[in-house]
Protein backbone atom coordinates (compact mmCIF):
# COMPACT_ATOMS: atom_id res chain seq x y z
CA UNK A 1 0.00 0.00 0.00
CA UNK A 2 0.97 3.26 -0.95
CA UNK A 3 0.48 5.19 2.84
CA UNK A 4 2.97 2.04 4.45
CA UNK A 5 5.54 2.57 1.53
CA UNK A 6 6.15 6.60 1.92
CA UNK A 7 5.76 5.68 5.78
CA UNK A 8 8.92 3.05 5.75
CA UNK A 9 10.36 5.60 3.50
CA UNK A 10 10.22 7.85 5.78
CA UNK A 11 11.31 5.96 8.24
CA UNK A 12 14.72 4.87 7.03
CA UNK A 13 15.03 8.52 5.73
CA UNK A 14 14.88 9.63 9.00
CA UNK A 15 17.13 6.77 10.80
CA UNK A 16 19.75 7.52 8.07
CA UNK A 17 20.13 11.34 8.81
CA UNK A 18 19.95 10.68 12.73
CA UNK A 19 22.80 8.07 12.38
CA UNK A 20 24.63 10.59 10.14
CA UNK A 21 24.19 13.77 12.14
CA UNK A 22 24.70 11.56 15.39
CA UNK A 23 28.05 10.69 13.75
CA UNK A 24 29.51 14.09 12.66
CA UNK A 25 28.60 15.52 16.73
CA UNK A 26 24.85 16.63 15.94
CA UNK A 27 24.86 18.11 19.44
CA UNK A 28 26.88 21.16 18.61
CA UNK A 29 24.02 22.60 15.73
CA UNK A 30 21.19 20.39 16.68
CA UNK A 31 19.66 22.66 19.44
CA UNK A 32 19.53 25.48 17.02
CA UNK A 33 18.08 23.67 14.09
CA UNK A 34 15.30 22.64 16.56
CA UNK A 35 14.72 26.14 17.74
CA UNK A 36 14.36 26.71 13.86
CA UNK A 37 11.78 23.68 13.98
CA UNK A 38 10.11 25.20 16.61
CA UNK A 39 9.53 28.47 14.64
CA UNK A 40 8.70 26.64 11.64
CA UNK A 41 5.90 24.85 13.37
CA UNK A 42 4.34 28.16 15.23
CA UNK A 43 4.30 29.78 11.91
CA UNK A 44 3.00 26.41 9.94
CA UNK A 45 0.03 26.40 12.64
CA UNK A 46 -1.09 29.47 12.63
CA UNK A 47 -0.90 30.04 8.81
CA UNK A 48 -2.98 27.03 8.34
CA UNK A 49 -5.50 27.74 10.81
CA UNK A 50 -5.94 31.45 8.25
CA UNK A 51 -5.05 29.66 5.00
CA UNK A 52 -8.02 26.93 5.85
CA UNK A 53 -10.16 29.56 7.06
CA UNK A 54 -9.58 31.90 3.92
CA UNK A 55 -9.99 28.94 1.52
CA UNK A 56 -13.82 28.18 2.55
CA UNK A 57 -14.65 31.59 3.12
CA UNK A 58 -13.52 32.73 -0.29
CA UNK A 59 -14.05 29.44 -1.79
CA UNK A 60 -18.28 29.90 -0.53
CA UNK A 61 -17.93 33.42 -1.74
CA UNK A 62 -17.19 32.74 -4.91
CA UNK A 63 -20.52 30.86 -5.56
CA UNK A 64 -22.44 33.14 -3.53
CA UNK A 65 -25.59 34.32 -5.28
CA UNK A 66 -24.80 37.86 -4.47
CA UNK A 67 -22.47 39.57 -6.61
CA UNK A 68 -20.66 42.04 -4.16
CA UNK A 69 -19.54 38.99 -2.82
CA UNK A 70 -18.55 36.63 -5.45
CA UNK A 71 -16.36 40.14 -6.50
CA UNK A 72 -14.66 40.17 -3.94
CA UNK A 73 -14.04 36.72 -2.94
CA UNK A 74 -12.17 36.94 -7.15
CA UNK A 75 -10.83 39.84 -5.87
CA UNK A 76 -9.14 38.35 -3.43
CA UNK A 77 -8.04 34.89 -4.99
CA UNK A 78 -6.45 36.59 -8.10
CA UNK A 79 -4.45 39.32 -5.86
CA UNK A 80 -2.85 37.01 -3.47
CA UNK A 81 -2.33 34.12 -6.38
CA UNK A 82 -1.77 36.09 -8.68
CA UNK A 83 1.71 37.94 -6.76
CA UNK A 84 4.41 36.49 -5.45
CA UNK A 85 4.87 34.99 -1.94
CA UNK A 86 8.14 36.44 -1.04
CA UNK A 87 7.14 40.08 -2.12
CA UNK A 88 3.68 39.91 -0.30
CA UNK A 89 5.81 39.21 2.94
CA UNK A 90 7.98 42.18 2.31
CA UNK A 91 4.70 44.44 1.62
CA UNK A 92 3.18 43.23 5.19
CA UNK A 93 6.50 43.90 7.07
CA UNK A 94 8.56 46.62 5.30
CA UNK A 95 6.05 48.80 3.24
CA UNK A 96 2.42 48.79 5.09
CA UNK A 97 4.72 50.11 7.99
CA UNK A 98 4.72 53.84 6.16
CA UNK A 99 0.89 53.20 6.08
CA UNK A 100 1.18 53.23 9.50
CA UNK A 101 0.52 49.81 10.19
CA UNK A 102 3.42 48.17 11.74
CA UNK A 103 3.10 43.99 12.01
CA UNK A 104 5.54 41.71 14.10
CA UNK A 105 7.42 39.65 12.33
CA UNK A 106 5.31 36.42 13.37
CA UNK A 107 2.07 38.50 12.21
CA UNK A 108 3.32 39.25 8.75
CA UNK A 109 5.07 35.42 8.07
CA UNK A 110 1.14 34.30 9.19
CA UNK A 111 -1.05 36.64 7.06
CA UNK A 112 1.37 36.58 3.71
CA UNK A 113 1.18 32.56 4.10
CA UNK A 114 -2.11 32.25 5.43
CA UNK A 115 -3.78 35.00 2.76
CA UNK A 116 -1.68 33.62 -0.19
CA UNK A 117 -2.23 29.57 0.37
CA UNK A 118 -6.19 30.47 1.19
CA UNK A 119 -6.11 32.30 -2.38
CA UNK A 120 -5.22 28.60 -3.83
CA UNK A 121 -7.50 26.72 -1.26
CA UNK A 122 -10.56 28.71 -2.13
CA UNK A 123 -10.36 27.01 -5.79
CA UNK A 124 -10.23 23.87 -4.16
CA UNK A 125 -12.95 24.29 -1.74
CA UNK A 126 -14.78 25.95 -4.95
CA UNK A 127 -13.67 22.62 -7.15
CA UNK A 128 -15.11 20.70 -4.06
CA UNK A 129 -18.71 22.53 -3.70
CA UNK A 130 -19.18 22.00 -7.49
CA UNK A 131 -18.69 18.74 -7.39
CA UNK A 132 -21.74 17.98 -5.08
CA UNK A 133 -23.78 16.25 -7.15
CA UNK A 134 -26.70 18.54 -7.95
CA UNK A 135 -29.36 16.61 -6.68
CA UNK A 136 -27.69 17.65 -2.90
CA UNK A 137 -29.13 21.09 -3.71
CA UNK A 138 -32.01 20.63 -5.45
CA UNK A 139 -33.56 18.09 -2.45
CA UNK A 140 -32.07 20.83 -0.07
CA UNK A 141 -34.73 23.19 -1.83
CA UNK A 142 -37.92 20.72 -2.18
CA UNK A 143 -36.98 20.15 1.56
CA UNK A 144 -37.36 23.99 1.81
CA UNK A 145 -34.02 24.59 3.71
CA UNK A 146 -32.78 27.87 3.62
CA UNK A 147 -29.99 28.42 1.07
CA UNK A 148 -27.51 28.70 3.98
CA UNK A 149 -28.35 25.97 5.50
CA UNK A 150 -28.04 23.92 2.97
CA UNK A 151 -24.65 24.94 2.21
CA UNK A 152 -23.50 25.03 5.71
CA UNK A 153 -25.45 21.43 6.61
CA UNK A 154 -25.92 19.12 3.80
CA UNK A 155 -23.40 20.63 0.49
CA UNK A 156 -20.10 21.79 3.11
CA UNK A 157 -19.89 18.45 4.70
CA UNK A 158 -20.08 16.23 1.58
CA UNK A 159 -17.63 19.09 -0.43
CA UNK A 160 -14.82 18.55 2.86
CA UNK A 161 -13.39 14.84 1.75
CA UNK A 162 -13.30 16.17 -1.64
CA UNK A 163 -11.28 18.80 -0.80
CA UNK A 164 -9.09 17.29 1.86
CA UNK A 165 -6.32 15.67 -1.05
CA UNK A 166 -6.09 19.04 -1.91
CA UNK A 167 -6.00 21.54 0.75
CA UNK A 168 -3.29 18.36 2.39
CA UNK A 169 -1.16 18.97 -0.57
CA UNK A 170 -1.16 22.59 -0.20
CA UNK A 171 -0.72 22.51 3.37
CA UNK A 172 2.66 20.12 2.59
CA UNK A 173 3.34 23.14 -0.05
CA UNK A 174 2.91 25.58 2.52
CA UNK A 175 5.58 24.35 4.64
CA UNK A 176 8.08 24.14 2.77
CA UNK A 177 6.97 27.74 1.86
CA UNK A 178 8.06 28.82 5.65
CA UNK A 179 11.24 28.51 4.28
CA UNK A 180 11.07 32.20 3.33
CA UNK A 181 9.77 33.76 6.25
CA UNK A 182 13.45 34.77 6.83
CA UNK A 183 12.84 37.27 4.33
CA UNK A 184 10.82 38.59 7.69
CA UNK A 185 13.90 38.37 10.12
CA UNK A 186 12.09 35.24 11.62
CA UNK A 187 14.58 32.33 12.10
CA UNK A 188 12.99 29.07 10.99
CA UNK A 189 14.46 25.61 10.20
CA UNK A 190 16.32 26.56 7.27
CA UNK A 191 17.77 30.29 8.51
CA UNK A 192 18.78 28.50 11.44
CA UNK A 193 20.76 25.99 8.88
CA UNK A 194 22.17 28.09 7.25
CA UNK A 195 23.13 29.98 10.32
CA UNK A 196 24.72 26.92 11.76
CA UNK A 197 25.94 26.11 8.56
CA UNK A 198 28.26 29.37 8.46
CA UNK A 199 29.43 28.60 11.77
CA UNK A 200 30.14 25.27 11.90
CA UNK A 201 30.76 24.71 8.22
CA UNK A 202 28.74 21.10 8.95
CA UNK A 203 27.14 21.68 5.10
CA UNK A 204 26.00 17.53 4.52
CA UNK A 205 24.83 16.93 8.03
CA UNK A 206 22.71 20.18 8.88
CA UNK A 207 20.95 20.08 5.70
CA UNK A 208 20.29 16.10 6.01
CA UNK A 209 18.67 16.87 9.15
CA UNK A 210 16.72 20.27 8.03
CA UNK A 211 15.79 17.86 5.36
CA UNK A 212 14.72 15.26 7.13
CA UNK A 213 12.60 17.43 9.43
CA UNK A 214 10.89 19.24 6.32
CA UNK A 215 9.74 15.38 5.40
CA UNK A 216 8.96 14.58 8.55
CA UNK A 217 6.41 17.62 8.81
CA UNK A 218 5.30 16.99 5.18
CA UNK A 219 4.71 13.23 6.14
CA UNK A 220 2.59 14.38 9.36
CA UNK A 221 0.28 16.12 6.90
CA UNK A 222 -0.12 13.41 4.21
CA UNK A 223 -1.48 10.93 6.77
CA UNK A 224 -3.06 13.19 8.91
CA UNK A 225 -4.74 14.18 5.85
CA UNK A 226 -5.44 10.42 4.83
CA UNK A 227 -6.87 9.80 7.90
CA UNK A 228 -9.41 12.55 7.67
CA UNK A 229 -10.68 11.66 4.38
CA UNK A 230 -11.14 7.78 5.51
CA UNK A 231 -12.89 8.65 8.44
CA UNK A 232 -15.35 11.44 6.59
CA UNK A 233 -16.08 8.85 4.15
CA UNK A 234 -16.44 6.08 6.05
CA UNK A 235 -20.04 6.42 5.81
CA UNK A 236 -20.51 7.92 2.18
CA UNK A 237 -21.64 5.43 -0.64
CA UNK A 238 -19.18 5.30 -3.59
CA UNK A 239 -19.94 6.78 -7.24
CA UNK A 240 -21.55 4.68 -9.15
CA UNK B 1 -66.45 27.03 -6.94
CA UNK B 2 -63.64 25.95 -4.95
CA UNK B 3 -60.08 26.47 -5.88
CA UNK B 4 -57.76 23.61 -7.12
CA UNK B 5 -54.88 22.67 -5.49
CA UNK B 6 -52.49 23.55 -8.28
CA UNK B 7 -52.98 25.37 -11.58
CA UNK B 8 -50.64 26.54 -14.17
CA UNK B 9 -51.71 29.49 -16.07
CA UNK B 10 -50.14 29.47 -19.52
CA UNK B 11 -47.19 28.95 -18.25
CA UNK B 12 -44.26 28.55 -20.87
CA UNK B 13 -40.93 27.32 -20.16
CA UNK B 14 -38.07 28.00 -22.52
CA UNK B 15 -34.24 26.64 -22.80
CA UNK B 16 -32.71 28.71 -25.28
CA UNK B 17 -34.95 27.68 -28.65
CA UNK B 18 -36.11 25.00 -27.59
CA UNK B 19 -39.87 24.95 -25.38
CA UNK B 20 -40.17 22.96 -22.76
CA UNK B 21 -43.40 23.99 -21.57
CA UNK B 22 -45.92 25.92 -24.68
CA UNK B 23 -48.18 28.00 -22.81
CA UNK B 24 -49.34 25.28 -20.44
CA UNK B 25 -52.63 25.38 -18.67
CA UNK B 26 -53.21 22.21 -15.89
CA UNK B 27 -55.45 22.42 -13.19
CA UNK B 28 -55.34 19.42 -9.96
CA UNK B 29 -57.94 19.70 -7.70
CA UNK B 30 -57.27 18.62 -4.14
CA UNK B 31 -57.07 15.36 -2.89
CA UNK B 32 -56.62 14.34 -7.01
CA UNK B 33 -53.87 11.94 -7.89
CA UNK B 34 -53.12 12.64 -11.47
CA UNK B 35 -50.64 10.51 -13.35
CA UNK B 36 -48.27 12.77 -16.41
CA UNK B 37 -46.98 10.07 -18.87
CA UNK B 38 -45.55 11.33 -22.40
CA UNK B 39 -42.26 10.71 -24.34
CA UNK B 40 -38.76 12.14 -23.17
CA UNK B 41 -38.17 16.00 -23.74
CA UNK B 42 -42.15 16.24 -23.28
CA UNK B 43 -42.24 18.63 -20.85
CA UNK B 44 -43.49 16.30 -18.08
CA UNK B 45 -40.70 16.33 -15.74
CA UNK B 46 -40.43 20.10 -16.38
CA UNK B 47 -43.90 20.61 -14.99
CA UNK B 48 -42.69 18.89 -11.24
CA UNK B 49 -39.52 20.73 -11.49
CA UNK B 50 -41.14 24.14 -11.36
CA UNK B 51 -43.61 23.42 -9.02
CA UNK B 52 -40.87 22.73 -6.67
CA UNK B 53 -39.16 26.24 -7.52
CA UNK B 54 -36.35 23.90 -8.75
CA UNK B 55 -36.43 25.84 -11.93
CA UNK B 56 -38.04 29.33 -12.88
CA UNK B 57 -40.53 30.04 -15.46
CA UNK B 58 -40.19 32.71 -18.83
CA UNK B 59 -44.35 33.19 -18.53
CA UNK B 60 -47.74 32.45 -16.78
CA UNK B 61 -48.56 32.19 -13.13
CA UNK B 62 -48.39 29.01 -11.13
CA UNK B 63 -51.04 28.98 -8.62
CA UNK B 64 -50.99 26.76 -5.36
CA UNK B 65 -53.95 26.77 -3.47
CA UNK B 66 -55.20 30.09 -4.92
CA UNK B 67 -51.81 31.78 -4.19
CA UNK B 68 -49.53 32.74 -7.49
CA UNK B 69 -45.97 30.60 -6.58
CA UNK B 70 -43.70 32.20 -8.89
CA UNK B 71 -45.49 36.09 -8.58
CA UNK B 72 -46.49 37.63 -5.82
CA UNK B 73 -49.07 40.31 -5.49
CA UNK B 74 -47.79 44.25 -4.76
CA UNK B 75 -49.25 47.65 -4.71
CA UNK B 76 -48.43 48.06 -8.37
CA UNK B 77 -49.65 44.27 -9.36
CA UNK B 78 -48.47 40.80 -9.49
CA UNK B 79 -44.68 41.11 -9.50
CA UNK B 80 -42.05 38.12 -9.42
CA UNK B 81 -41.87 36.39 -6.32
CA UNK B 82 -39.15 36.87 -3.63
CA UNK B 83 -37.58 34.38 -1.53
CA UNK B 84 -39.83 34.77 1.40
CA UNK B 85 -42.94 34.12 -0.74
CA UNK B 86 -41.35 31.29 -2.71
CA UNK B 87 -40.21 29.66 0.65
CA UNK B 88 -43.96 30.01 2.32
CA UNK B 89 -45.43 28.82 -0.76
CA UNK B 90 -43.15 25.90 -1.47
CA UNK B 91 -43.55 24.65 2.02
CA UNK B 92 -46.80 22.97 0.98
CA UNK B 93 -44.66 20.75 -1.15
CA UNK B 94 -42.89 17.89 -1.25
CA UNK B 95 -40.83 15.87 -3.57
CA UNK B 96 -39.80 12.70 -4.25
CA UNK B 97 -36.59 12.30 -7.05
CA UNK B 98 -36.17 9.88 -9.27
CA UNK B 99 -32.11 9.42 -7.74
CA UNK B 100 -33.42 9.28 -4.26
CA UNK B 101 -30.97 12.03 -3.22
CA UNK B 102 -30.81 11.40 0.27
CA UNK B 103 -28.13 12.91 2.21
CA UNK B 104 -25.66 10.61 2.11
CA UNK B 105 -23.73 12.06 5.44
CA UNK B 106 -26.93 11.31 7.17
CA UNK B 107 -28.35 8.04 9.25
CA UNK B 108 -32.29 7.46 7.64
CA UNK B 109 -33.63 9.13 10.50
CA UNK B 110 -31.47 12.29 10.33
CA UNK B 111 -32.43 12.28 6.78
CA UNK B 112 -35.92 12.29 7.77
CA UNK B 113 -35.28 15.30 11.13
CA UNK B 114 -32.90 17.35 9.08
CA UNK B 115 -35.96 19.91 7.71
CA UNK B 116 -38.06 19.31 9.98
CA UNK B 117 -36.00 20.80 12.85
CA UNK B 118 -33.91 23.35 10.45
CA UNK B 119 -36.82 24.27 8.52
CA UNK B 120 -39.80 23.85 10.55
CA UNK B 121 -38.33 24.40 13.56
CA UNK B 122 -39.72 21.44 15.27
CA UNK B 123 -37.74 20.50 18.58
CA UNK B 124 -35.45 16.95 18.00
CA UNK B 125 -37.71 15.00 20.01
CA UNK B 126 -40.32 15.69 18.07
CA UNK B 127 -38.81 15.28 14.94
CA UNK B 128 -37.71 12.27 15.52
CA UNK B 129 -40.91 11.15 16.99
CA UNK B 130 -42.85 11.96 13.19
CA UNK B 131 -39.67 10.54 11.57
CA UNK B 132 -40.40 7.09 13.69
CA UNK B 133 -43.07 6.86 12.44
CA UNK B 134 -43.17 7.01 9.00
CA UNK B 135 -40.12 5.17 8.53
CA UNK B 136 -42.35 2.53 10.26
CA UNK B 137 -45.02 3.08 7.53
CA UNK B 138 -42.42 2.54 4.80
CA UNK B 139 -41.45 -0.76 6.57
CA UNK B 140 -37.87 0.94 7.64
CA UNK B 141 -38.09 1.41 11.04
CA UNK B 142 -35.35 -1.15 12.17
CA UNK B 143 -33.20 0.65 9.49
CA UNK B 144 -33.06 4.19 11.13
CA UNK B 145 -29.28 4.73 11.72
CA UNK B 146 -28.40 3.15 8.80
CA UNK B 147 -26.09 5.32 6.39
CA UNK B 148 -27.70 5.35 2.68
CA UNK B 149 -24.90 3.43 1.14
CA UNK B 150 -26.47 0.73 3.43
CA UNK B 151 -29.32 0.49 1.76
CA UNK B 152 -30.77 -0.84 -1.41
CA UNK B 153 -32.11 1.22 -3.85
CA UNK B 154 -35.76 0.63 -2.95
CA UNK B 155 -34.98 1.39 0.77
CA UNK B 156 -32.99 4.34 0.04
CA UNK B 157 -35.97 5.44 -2.23
CA UNK B 158 -38.88 4.91 0.47
CA UNK B 159 -36.65 6.76 3.17
CA UNK B 160 -36.81 9.37 0.82
CA UNK B 161 -41.00 9.14 0.29
CA UNK B 162 -40.48 9.61 4.24
CA UNK B 163 -37.79 12.39 4.30
CA UNK B 164 -40.81 14.04 1.91
CA UNK B 165 -43.75 12.88 4.11
CA UNK B 166 -41.99 14.32 7.45
CA UNK B 167 -42.49 18.11 6.13
CA UNK B 168 -45.87 17.56 6.14
CA UNK B 169 -46.56 18.32 2.60
CA UNK B 170 -50.16 18.98 1.05
CA UNK B 171 -48.46 17.79 -2.67
CA UNK B 172 -46.77 15.15 -3.00
CA UNK B 173 -45.05 15.10 -6.71
CA UNK B 174 -42.95 12.05 -7.15
CA UNK B 175 -40.55 12.04 -10.48
CA UNK B 176 -40.07 8.81 -12.03
CA UNK B 177 -39.62 7.67 -8.51
CA UNK B 178 -38.82 4.16 -9.58
CA UNK B 179 -37.04 4.47 -12.99
CA UNK B 180 -33.58 4.12 -11.05
CA UNK B 181 -34.45 1.19 -9.61
CA UNK B 182 -33.45 -2.48 -10.51
CA UNK B 183 -36.55 -4.98 -11.03
CA UNK B 184 -37.18 -6.50 -7.88
CA UNK B 185 -37.06 -3.47 -6.20
CA UNK B 186 -40.01 -1.35 -7.84
CA UNK B 187 -42.83 -3.36 -5.74
CA UNK B 188 -42.05 -2.14 -2.62
CA UNK B 189 -41.87 1.80 -3.56
CA UNK B 190 -44.94 1.33 -5.98
CA UNK B 191 -46.78 -0.36 -2.80
CA UNK B 192 -46.18 2.57 -0.45
CA UNK B 193 -47.10 5.21 -3.19
CA UNK B 194 -50.09 3.43 -3.94
CA UNK B 195 -50.91 3.66 -0.03
CA UNK B 196 -50.32 7.44 0.03
CA UNK B 197 -52.79 7.64 -3.05
CA UNK B 198 -55.71 5.60 -1.37
CA UNK B 199 -55.37 7.69 1.52
CA UNK B 200 -56.41 10.53 -0.51
CA UNK B 201 -55.49 13.11 1.98
CA UNK B 202 -52.35 14.62 -0.27
CA UNK B 203 -52.50 16.05 -3.91
CA UNK B 204 -50.26 13.52 -5.96
CA UNK B 205 -48.39 14.31 -8.77
CA UNK B 206 -46.61 11.44 -10.42
CA UNK B 207 -44.16 11.39 -13.59
CA UNK B 208 -43.89 7.87 -14.68
CA UNK B 209 -43.34 4.80 -17.16
CA UNK B 210 -44.92 2.43 -14.89
CA UNK B 211 -48.43 2.23 -17.23
CA UNK B 212 -49.96 -0.43 -15.19
CA UNK B 213 -49.19 1.34 -12.11
CA UNK B 214 -50.41 4.66 -13.12
CA UNK B 215 -53.73 3.18 -14.77
CA UNK B 216 -53.80 1.40 -11.64
CA UNK B 217 -53.91 4.44 -9.00
CA UNK B 218 -54.68 7.57 -11.17
CA UNK B 219 -57.55 9.35 -10.79
CA UNK B 220 -56.58 11.39 -13.85
CA UNK B 221 -53.73 10.54 -16.55
CA UNK B 222 -52.45 13.54 -18.62
CA UNK B 223 -50.39 12.65 -21.94
CA UNK B 224 -48.08 15.38 -22.69
CA UNK B 225 -46.35 16.06 -25.60
CA UNK B 226 -44.29 19.47 -26.61
CA UNK B 227 -44.60 20.80 -23.62
CA UNK B 228 -48.77 20.44 -23.89
CA UNK B 229 -51.04 18.58 -22.53
CA UNK B 230 -52.58 16.68 -25.68
CA UNK B 231 -55.02 14.13 -24.16
CA UNK B 232 -56.62 13.55 -20.25
CA UNK B 233 -58.77 11.77 -19.25
CA UNK B 234 -59.64 8.44 -16.40
CA UNK B 235 -57.25 6.17 -16.67
CA UNK B 236 -59.51 3.62 -18.13
CA UNK B 237 -60.34 5.84 -21.11
CA UNK B 238 -56.55 7.05 -21.78
CA UNK B 239 -55.35 3.77 -21.97
CA UNK B 240 -58.11 1.56 -23.11
CA UNK B 241 -59.29 4.02 -25.95
CA UNK B 242 -56.78 6.85 -27.14
CA UNK B 243 -58.20 9.41 -29.35
CA UNK B 244 -54.79 11.47 -30.48
CA UNK B 245 -52.48 9.59 -32.56
CA UNK B 246 -49.31 10.87 -31.13
CA UNK B 247 -50.93 9.20 -27.43
CA UNK B 248 -51.78 5.91 -29.44
CA UNK B 249 -48.07 5.73 -30.94
CA UNK B 250 -46.85 6.53 -27.43
CA UNK B 251 -48.99 3.59 -25.95
CA UNK B 252 -47.81 0.78 -28.49
CA UNK B 253 -44.37 1.93 -27.89
CA UNK B 254 -44.28 1.47 -24.57
CA UNK B 255 -46.38 -1.78 -24.39
CA UNK B 256 -44.25 -3.16 -27.10
CA UNK B 257 -41.21 -2.63 -25.00
CA UNK B 258 -42.60 -4.19 -21.78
Amino acid sequence: MNVRYSAIAALIAFLLGLAVATFSELRIFLPALLRGAAVTIEISILSAILFFSMSFIAGIGRLNSIRPIRWISTIYIEVFRGTSLLVILFWFFFVLPSFGVVLSPTQAAVLGLGLNFGAYGAEVVRGAITAVPKGQKEASAALNLPDWKSTLRIVIPQAIPIAIPGLSNLTIEMIKATALVSAVTLVDITFASVQQNQIHYRTLDIFIVAMVIYYCFSQLIRFGGAILEARMTRHLARPH
Amino acid sequence: MTEPKIRFDKVSKRYGSLTVLDRLDFEVDEGEVVTIIGPSGSGKTTVLRVLMTLEGVQDGVIWVSGEPLNKMQSKNGMVPANKAHIRRIRSRIGMVFQNFNLFPHMTALDNCIEAPIQSLGLSKAEAVERAEELLAMVGLAEKRDQYPSQLSGGQQQRVAIARALAMRPEIILFDEPTSALDPEMVGEVLSVIRALAAEHSYTILLVTHQMGFAREISDRVCFFDGGKIVEQGLPNELFGNPQNSRLQQFLSKVLEAR
